[in-house]
């Protein structure tokens, strides 16, 4: 799961919020034989060398993420920060206009949320499953955790850019589908499912304008389509191995509250 | 968001407030371009220009619902056949009464609600230009075919029960009388037109003219004041004044708001006012006049009222995705009866509030039956001046049943009356409050 698809599945809720219908766009399809197609590990580990390298990758222990978020379709800006550290803890705060603020995270096993319209919530199911699997760190270079099966399923073009179009199904969460770029190994497009209480929302994610952040490469724009909901997202600024402090990925007290209150 | 149900925005989804007090796509319009198609008498033959008016309207209406039903292939219809079949007629039309006719022909192959097309006099009508943010410090609503004043601030000038018979020395009845005649307008439109006849920029001196309790007449100078609230917007929406009131009535809690904006304020204040009746006999929610907002926030608020995982208000049908009105109950979600007072300007995101919890049989609903505009519709005008209405979604409350042509209707019908009024009562707050009461005696 990039990045942009733990943004934006942090966004659904407020996103859907202000959603948009428009009408489905077809990709166009150019599937070939199956047999003249690269293996999907094959596909994913060019992407990770040619955005840094496995090595790159592991040097890393957590990583602040910042950027600027716009919902076109009713002119709605907000900004957002993302801290991860490894193994599997996260929290994110987002602040989108009128909505105010809505956090998440995922540590110890809970995966929450806390925005002014629901108040504080612990995830469950599959719900939980996604945050948790959003919360893997470098879980693209770790694919192999990550992913319980994966597999080349036919090529397509995406912006005129001809893809591979590779099915991942983790061991967390639902399945999706990756496409990667035959010409430079990037990944171009994700399109998945963002599972909430509003339900199952499909989720396309577009990522371009690759930069090298202490030598990984990572898309820094993406547009995503979430059922008719679009979202832009700028990563504004990225750094690795920073000092944080250690209460942030600490679960707020109404959310430990929830999770003691369910534990029992 | 989206989608003018909501004042001035063009295209929100979950923002459904009904009408537009001001389009943007009006001032693009040229007043010389009305004023020309309004002097032309109905029979008249159309110019070049205007047959080319009717055609882009045609296309603008035909274009709208293929891409923005909530089905791709609405109410079952091939929408392409249906362009084949209507837009020769379009062209053959004579007049643009014709014209009008053969779109709201096409629209009706729908047989749905919320699909109307308003000839420009009558969109000028329910979107009169001039209006400001100045309101008369009293609020009135159309009972019986008249204007009365249901509230007022200012009683030592204007008494509850008075009616309101002229404004700026134009006449109110005429207005009602025609808006009420033509089917295709809404009470929720007939009030807001109404309303914005009362309103207009602060600090500008309105003579209007009442008929007291004994239907003597009363001049009175009007000041306007700024309204009441905090002014909100979301996204395009340029800013509302979003108004929130909370008080105790004996000891059962009461709750007003005039729209779902201003989120986090008003989520907070509305969280505050029901940890506050915590121990309160009963709470009351009054959403009569309030055309809707952000439909998150019907959820956030029914989660103050339940108390139970797993609930949702209903269900919203999109073109790509379909959303559950889930609802995260609080820790400190009220136990005690809920009353939710409605009327036929209770709309959009109210109806889905008081509908989800009637379906849930978690409140009880006093007044009218609500404007059964719950869907998100946009209201635009077309390039030969008409105003036309669509919905993009479509809602199902939770008991199963389409909100929308249909409304919610109350548990206990009850409607204010002149009489009431004069006599200082709102009888669907006496209705709630009597309920609440019994509810008490019961236990």
């Amino acid at each position: 799961m990039t990045r942009f698809e733990r943004i934006t599945l942090l966004t659904a809720f407020a996103a859907a919020l202000a959603s948009a219908p428009v009408s489905a766009q077809d990709q166009p399809k150019q599937d070939l034989p199956k047999q003249d197609l690269p293996k999907a590990e094959t596909i994913l580990d060019r992407f990770v060398e040619v955005t840094g390298g496995k090595a790159a990758y592991q040097k890393h222990t957590h990583e602040k993420m910042t950027g600027t978020i716009l919902v076109p379709e009713v002119g709605m800006t907000g900004n957002l920060v993302r801290y991860s550290a490894a193994p599997d803890k996260e929290y994110s705060s987002l602040q989108l206009g009128p909505l105010g603020k809505a956090e998440s995270g995922f540590s110890g096993g809970v995966a929450w949320e806390k925005n002014a319209i629901t108040g504080p919530r612990v995830k469950n199911g599959d719900e939980k499953a996604q945050a948790q699997r959003e919360a893997l760190f470098n879980a693209q270079a770790d694919w192999r955790k990550v992913f319980a099966k994966v597999e080349t399923i036919g090529s397509e073009t995406v912006n005129g850019e001809d893809c591979y179009k590779v099915q991942v199904t983790p061991t967390l969460g639902k399945s999706e589908t990756q496409f990667y770029s035959k010409k430079s190994g990037l990944l171009l497009k994700t399109a998945t499912t963002a599972v909430s209480p509003m339900g199952e929302i499909p989720v396309e994610v577009e990522v371009s304008d690759y930069k090298t952040f202490d030598g990984v490469l990572v898309a820094t724009h993406s547009k995503s389509k979430m059922g008719p909901q679009h979202l832009e997202i700028t990563i504004t600024d990225m750094s690795f191995d920073q000092p944080i402090e250690a209460e942030l990925f600490e679960l707020p007290a109404e959310i430990k509250a929830l999770a003691d209150k369910a534990a029992k | 968001m989206r989608v003018s149900r909501v004042a001035r925005a063009k295209s929100n989804r979950y923002i459904r407030i009904v009408k537009p007090r001001k389009s943007r796509a009006r001032a693009v319009v040229s007043v010389a371009l009305l004023l020309v198609l309004c002097a032309f008498p109905a029979f008249a033959q159309l110019t070049a220009q205007q047959k080319q008016l009717n055609l882009a309207s045609f296309e603008a209406v035909w274009s709208a619902i293929h891409d923005k039903h909530w089905e791709e292939k609405p109410a079952g219809l091939d929408w392409q056949l249906i362009h084949q079949e209507y837009r020769p007629q379009v062209e053959a039309a004579t007049s643009t009464d014709a014209a009008r006719a053969v779109m709201r022909d096409m629209l009706g192959r729908l047989h749905q609600t919320h699909f109307a097309i308003f000839p420009a006099a009558v969109y000028q009508d329910l979107d009169p230009s001039g209006a400001g943010d100045g309101w008369p410090a009293f609020e009135a609503h159309v009972l019986n075919g008249h204007v009365i004043v249901t509230e007022s601030l200012i009683p030592d000038s204007v008494k509850l029960g008075w009616e309101v018979l002229q404004i700026n020395g134009s006449d109110l009845a005429p207005l009602v009388a025609k808006l009420q005649t033509d089917p295709a307008v809404h009470e929720l439109q007939l009030e807001r037109a109404v309303a914005a006849r009362l309103s207009g920029p602060i600090e500008a001196l309105r003579p209007m003219l009442f008929a007291d309790a004994a239907n003597a007449r009363i001049t009175r100078d009007i000041k306007l004041i700024p309204p009441r609230g905090n002014f909100a917007g979301f996204g395009n929406l340029p800013p509302q004044p979003v108004f929130f009131q909370s008080k105790m009535l004996g000891n059962t809690g009461y709750i007003r708001l005039n729209m779902f904006l201003d989120l986090v304020r008003v989520m907070t204040e509305f969280g505050d006012a029901v940890q506050k009746c915590a121990h309160c006999d009963g709470l009351i929610i009054d959403l009569r006049g309030n055309p809707g907002g952000i439909g998150g926030m019907a959820m956030g608020m029914a989660g103050w009222l339940v108390n139970r995982q797993g609930l949702r208000l209903g269900t919203m049908y999109m073109r790509g995705a379909t959303l559950n009105f889930a609802i995260n109950p609080r820790a400190e979600a009220y136990a005690g009866p809920v009353a939710v007072l409605v009327d036929g300007s209770s709309a959009s995101t109210s109806e889905i509030f008081a509908g989800g919890l009637k379906d849930l049989g978690r409140a009880r609903i006093f007044g009218t039956r609500t404007a059964a505009a719950a869907l998100p519709s946009v209201i635009t005008r077309l390039p030969n001046g008409d105003g036309f209405q669509y919905a993009v979604a479509n809602y199902i409350s939770e008991g199963g049943q389409a909100l929308e042509g249909h409304g919610v209707i109350p548990d206990v019908e009850v409607s204010l009356t002149r009489e009431a009024l004069l006599a200082g009562h709102d009888s669907v707050v006496d209705a709630a409050l009597d309920w609440i009461r019994k509810q008490k005696e019961s236990k």
